[in-house]
């Protein structure tokens, strides 16, 4: 397939590579960047497994062609622990018990991010409203929903 | 039960009530209940925290004049731990604790991590048998080249079967160690500087008092079971046919409870994915596939779905099980779906006996009833 060149600024870093137009932005992340945090999970955009903020906004990565991510700033799991210090998010979802198989948190983590940066404070619903497009099998939401409202205390 | 009750104009809790086991009595299988048993109070805890006699009575009165009707049901049930019958006994399982002579302590077994918190819990039953800090022990991946055949991951085994092995053996390596009833952790290390490298390992042997017999078919199910009483308001409405949980009380008895964060998040997983099979996820067939095999049309529930669930246990240390504990993870999925219908019936008068109960399920009966 033919390729062309994008660039975008993953975590802070620039990255120009060469890809094929219509690659998925999950796979560019995951093949030609390695990073493997952000996981498929339906490939459908509709688990939220493979959630990302594109320009400040939570977008499936498995529905975003590389082309259409060219010129754009990404933030992905790997970009929010600064090296060994835990984001509070995360830090949250490790005391609460939010993670149990663990595929669906880094898209989890990533729309608890995208809600608490629009909504510092967010209240029961709008938790529940903003991780409503990430799927979760095992925990039943209950610990998620804790552990983004002990992020939000932490935000105070 | 509900369909039962009405028949016999006894109320639901009360009808239960008159049928429940008791310690001594025996099951369909010739088992004799030997643990401690009092659903009476179980089913009365669970009740009273719902609010379920003035609930119902207040939603049979605002539901009259409601388009959107509330019900609440619930369930009364128990689920047997380990695998039936003689499959323990078959299985033989086994563990094997390995110390160095620093002190350090490795549990070999079978067991598979996947997110429900078991080397966090047979961690923890090594450790505080041994009278060491939890970061001395740990788990090496299940490898069958080097772990001993602890048998599968399943059956609500792991913290019950194989913890006890692993609370077995850790008993069993203090003698070798020598070490004195009440030692220090200092003495622990000193005891494995002479006596370790060591291995020991644990085999299951079936408690005497526990025997199923497979040619007639009788006796001994389960070792144990856990017993249950969810209770779930739903609101219905009647134009759309939708159904929503609004709160589910989910109340269980599964021994000595090792974890309670762990445990509450095996119950409220369990409980979710209970709501999901009763409202959902409809399988569908067709030429002998799985027609619906995507998410987009395998609808399971997301955070808008779950109800505010409140966990209670009740806590009777069971002698077989691992520093007390039963089995725990398939239990709540056993007690959503009946709960659930049995608080759509309450809400509409209709009683519906499948699941999943969609909302064209909803519409067709108040359809047929009108």
């Amino acid at each position: 397939m033919a390729e062309t060149p994008i660039s975008i600024t993953v975590d802070g870093k620039l990255e120009t590579i060469r890809v094929p137009a219509m690659k998925r932005l999950l796979d560019v992340l995951r093949e030609d960047l390695h990073l493997v945090g952000t996981k498929e999970g339906c490939g459908e955009g509709e688990c939220g497994a493979c959630s990302v903020i594109l320009d400040g906004e939570l977008v499936n990565s498995c529905l975003v062609p590389a082309k259409q991510a060219d010129g754009s700033r990404i933030e992905t799991i790997e970009g929010l622990a600064q090296s060994s210090q835990l984001h509070s998010i995360q830090q949250a979802f490790a005391e609460t018990g939010a993670a149990q198989c663990g595929i669906c948190t880094p898209g989890m983590i990533m729309a608890a991010c995208a809600l608490l940066a629009r909504n510092a404070h967010p209240s029961s619903s709008e938790i529940r409203e903003g991780l409503a497009g990430n799927i979760c099998r095992c925990t039943g939401y209950q610990k998620i929903f804790d552990a983004v409202e002990r992020a939000s205390r932490a935000n105070a | 039960m509900n369909t039962v009750a009405r028949a016999l104009h006894i109320e639901p809790a009360e009808f239960r009530e008159r049928n429940f086991l008791h310690t001594g009595d025996t099951t369909a299988t010739g088992q004799t209940i030997r643990q401690p048993l009092n659903l009476p109070a179980l089913q009365n805890r669970a009740l009273t925290h719902a609010g379920y006699f003035e609930k119902k009575a207040r939603f049979r009165a605002e539901n009259r004049s409601a388009l959107i009707k509330k019900g609440i049901g619930f369930a009364t049930f128990f689920h047997g731990a380990g695998f039936t019958g003689s499959g323990e006994r078959y299985l033989q399982s086994v563990v094997t604790l390995s110390v160095d002579s620093k002190g350090r302590v490795e549990i070999l077994s079978s067991m598979t991590e996947m997110g429900q918190g078991t080397n966090t819990v047979l961690t923890q039953v090594a450790a505080e048998t041994l009278r060491i800090p939890y970061e001395w022990v740990s788990i090496p991946r299940p490898d069958t080249s080097r772990v001993p055949n602890s048998g599968p991951t399943v059956a609500s085994r792991t913290s019950m079967i194989i913890g006890k092995l692993i609370e077995n053996a850790s008993i069993d390596l203090k003698e070798k160690l020598r070490l004195p009833p009440d030692y220090s952790t200092a003495q622990f290390v000193e005891a494995c500087a002479s006596h370790a490298p060591l291995e020991v390992s644990a085999q299951y042997q079936e408690p005497e008092a526990i025997f199923w017999d497979d040619q007639k078919y009788r006796g001994d199910a389960y070792g144990a079971y856990s017993w249950a009483v969810y209770v779930a308001e739903v609101s219905v409405d009647t134009l759309t046919g939708e159904i929503h949980v609004d709160r589910f009380t989910a109340l269980q008895e599964v021994g000595r409870v090792l974890h309670p964060l762990l445990a509450a998040g095996q119950i409220e997983g369990g409980v979710l994915q209970g709501v999901g099979f009763a409202l959902y996820e409809k399988v569908v067939f067709r030429d002998g596939a799985m027609v619906n095999n995507q998410m987009t049309n395998y609808i399971v529930p997301t955070s808008m779905d779950v109800p505010v669930i409140d966990v209670l246990f009740e806590e009777i240390p069971y002698e077989h099980g691992a520093l007390g504990a039963k089995g725990i993870g398939e239990l709540p999925m056993d007690g959503p779906a009946p709960a659930i219908l049995n608080a759509v019936e309450d809400a509409l008068g209709i009683a519906f006996n499948h699941v999943p109960l969609l909302p064209e399920d909803v519409l067709f009966a108040e359809r047929r009833v009108a």
